[in-house]
């Protein structure tokens, strides 16, 4: 039985109605909704064809809009119409997947998270780019990114911009107390201690704790600095039940029960640990890439004085520590009436040209290995000289029940966080958790 | 209750008339309700008994018997959403009963500055959720939160709280900012209430040489019972939608602290794509609902006519 466009009614209305209306639910798909342009074109016999393209902000506001200029100056016979998504993935998600499911022919293009292309492939919510394009196109991405958008042999997202986990610290705060850049985590901490004790700062390292998919990057990453895993390779069995994630957990919650870190970590998203740095309140701070340019606006207390860094290790280990794979890509909706004019703006999206667009005036890392690694773009991006150093590691999202399964570590292990759990009791919790999940018994 | 007494025939057949041109004026107003109301919900419930699969082609039904709701049932996440969501409209209800009753009680007895006050009253009330819940949010932070700052000035506290970084706190805050913001409508629910009651009879119970707290347990209480249950009833309805507050708040954090069903629901409807079981959860809510508002009516029924009586 086939039922398009009911179904979404029916849950956002019964959703609505138990939440007294609440701001999380997405509209209903409208079917009727075409872009103005669209019948213009039709008068003017189809001198340009419009898609339609949802994306969230880039960095800046007016990031999309000169790209897309200079896409249509490239491309005169497409005109792309903006639609602007949240900036919170989630709901941005639960929009898409609401629109999508239910039929609607816009957005043609949108762009969506890093980890959505399992569960968007699993579910017809994108078109397998790969049955579209030729194999040579997905060369032109930098190692592994491509790979990361597939599921089940298809490519579904094309790599739009990268993102990871990175170290920024404060320079004067170092020099000031004859301190190295930490490479450790066992220096971070004493570092940490060591500024706190001169007065120098409030708090020593701030990153994102709150419970939310954020948590579920750091924790990646200590994951991967103290050699646990989620699951294995083939994504069908839980390997986190160890000494090393009970390790990583119990070092994360001891950044707060020593002062290292704010209780309110426990609080933190992005935004939250960015002002807490830029307020001057905090020597380091794990966060992404698009927190550089945010360092360089004149205002903040901290201009010229931040430094960024690769992850750091934990003592004995493999330097840099792993850094965590985040970022964009750009889907194409399988309802789209206009395939052959979204891929031509994927194409270009990904291409040269746009990509050094984002790269130089954004300072967004490029997915498209030659702006990677051209070294005009590296001038003046600071934080892509880093790039080639960091060890990545992903999340993972290799299932399309991924959000169970970060829902199941973020909300554990925020708990161990903020102590209401031990760090062990959280992470046999997630486990069981991911077990059921995988299994097809969890909620 | 005025049909008993009215059963000679000419009358009725009017009145049944008057009912069946009533009937044709509702229609377009029943057929929206029908449309958005309980086509949704009966949907729903359908769809609560099916393993949903999604695929370009739309979505395919499996029927799944009570599979989804045997899986509520064995998820401790659920189980907790629900006595959450529970103790949680049990509290703020009762708490806004008390501070509404008292702040009616005063407002009521105000000689000047009462439109004034009713008008400030209805402010945190007239607020979008979403909004305040970004207002106390920016009050309870951590680091840089206005009710920190506050108490540290004063002296009461020597570091800052972290109010939405414990379990049970952060619980205490949001049910805070709830009934901050909710009290006021039950307090002007039952000011009507108050303003009801006949001024004679106080005066009278006065003069027998009632006290005021007798007057308020023996007369003013047991009268104004209708207008209480019509706010419980209110409230209770909304406290178990409870949605816009924990999500922007806490969002359902620390851990699950806060994630009440319909965040729960939320989760696993639009962020799992789990249809089948959201549905169940979203239907059971419903029928929790359901029963409790008919729960209240029967005795809300009984109340009037023995007000009436």
């Amino acid at each position: 039985m086939t039922k398009p466009i009911g179904i979404v009614v029916c849950g956002a209305g019964l959703l609505a109605i138990i939440s007294g209306c609440g701001p999380g639910v997405a509209p209903g798909p409208a079917p009727s909704k075409k872009p103005a342009a669209v019948h213009k074109t039709k008068a003017k016999k189809a001198a340009f064809v419009t898609i339609d393209w949802a994306a969230s902000p880039i960095t800046q506001t007016g990031t999309r809009q000169h790209m897309i200029s200079a896409f249509e100056k490239a491309h005169p016979g497409i005109r792309v119409k903006l639609t602007t998504m949240s900036t919170n993935t989630d709901t941005t998600r639960a929009e898409l997947t609401t629109e999508i499911e239910g039929g609607s022919k816009t957005p043609d293009v949108y762009m969506g998270d890093v980890i959505w292309p399992a569960q968007f492939g699993h579910s017809g919510l994108a078109v397998p780019l790969s049955d579209h394009l030729p194999k040579s196109f997905f060369s032109r991405f930098a190692p592994g990114l491509a790979a990361g958008a597939s599921y089940h042999g298809k490519v579904y997202g094309a790599p739009f911009f990268m993102d990871a986990g990175l170290l920024y610290y404060r320079k004067d705060l170092l020099t000031k107390a004859s301190l190295p850049v930490p490479k450790t985590w066992q220096q971070l901490v004493s570092d940490s201690k060591a500024l706190e004790a001169k007065h120098l700062v409030k708090y020593g390292y701030v990153w994102e704790g709150a419970a939310y998919e954020g948590l579920t990057c750091v924790l990646m990453e200590f994951l991967g600095d103290q050699g646990a895993k989620v699951l294995n390779a083939a994504g069908n069995k839980v390997l986190l039940n160890s000494s090393a994630s009970d390790k990583a957990v119990s070092f994360m919650r001891s950044l707060i029960t020593s002062g290292v870190s704010p209780q309110a970590v426990t609080t933190y998203q992005e935004p939250d640990a960015m002002n807490a740095f830029d307020a001057g309140d905090a020597a380091f701070m794990r966060n992404w890439d698009y927190a550089w340019s945010n360092s360089q606006t004149k205002g903040t207390k901290v201009v010229g004085k931040v430094g960024v860094e690769p992850m750091p290790a934990f003592a004995g280990t493999t330097e840099p520590g792993y850094s965590c794979i985040g970022g964009w890509d750009l889907y194409v909706n399988p309802h789209s009436a206009h395939l052959a004019q979204d891929l031509t703006f994927v194409e270009w999206m990904t291409g040269a040209a746009g990509q050094k667009l984002l790269a130089d005036k954004y300072s967004e890392i490029p997915t498209n290995a030659a702006v990677q690694k051209n070294p005009a773009v590296k001038k003046l991006n600071p934080v892509l000289s880093i790039v080639p150093k960091l060890r990545l590691i992903a999340r993972p999202s290799g299932t399309p029940i991924y959000p169970m399964i970060s829902q199941a570590l973020y909300q554990n292990v925020n708990a161990a966080l903020t102590g209401q759990v031990s760090p062990k009791a959280a992470i046999t919790r997630a486990s069981q958790q991911i077990l059921t999940d995988l299994k097809g018994h969890g909620l | 209750m005025t049909i008993n007494h009215l059963t000679d025939r000419p009358k009725f057949s009017m009145q049944r008339r008057r009912a069946v041109t009533g009937l044709w004026f509702m229609a377009p107003g029943l057929l929206v309700v029908l449309a958005v109301t309980i086509f949704p919900i009966l949907y729903s419930i359908y769809m609560g008994f099916n393993t949903i699969s999604l695929t370009t082609h739309g979505f395919h039904f499996h029927w799944n018997g009570l599979g989804n709701y045997r899986l509520l049932l064995s998820s401790s996440l659920f189980r907790y959403a629900i006595v959450f969501t529970l103790v949680y409209a049990l509290v703020t209800v009762l708490v806004e009963l008390v501070l509404g009753m008292m702040t009616a009680l005063v407002l009521q007895r105000m000689a000047w500055g009462r439109p004034a006050l009713l008008a400030l009253l209805l402010l945190p009330w007239s607020l979008i959720t979403v909004i305040s819940a970004e207002m106390w949010g920016y009050i309870y932070n951590g680091v840089y939160g206005a009710l920190d700052a506050i108490l540290l000035e004063f002296g009461i506290i020597h570091k800052p709280i972290v109010w939405l970084g414990f379990a049970k706190l952060a619980i205490a805050s949001t049910m805070f900012a709830d009934v901050w913001k909710t009290m006021p409508f039950v307090a002007i629910l039952l000011l009507a209430g108050l303003e009801m009651v006949p001024v004679d009879v106080i005066e009278a119970a006065h003069m027998d040489g009632a006290s005021n707290w007798h007057v308020f347990w023996r007369i003013i209480l047991p009268l104004i019972r209708p207008t209480m249950s019509l706010a419980i009833l209110f409230r209770v309805l909304q406290a178990f939608g409870l949605f816009d507050l924990p999500f922007v708040l806490t969002g359902g954090g620390p851990g699950t602290a806060t994630e009440s069903i319909a965040v729960l629901g939320y989760q696993v409807m639009f962020q799992d794509l789990n249809f089948g079981p959201g549905a169940a959860v979203a239907s059971s809510t419903t029928v929790v609902v359901l029963i409790i508002a008919l729960a209240f009516l029967w005795v809300f029924r009984g109340m009037a006519e023995e007000g009436v009586a």
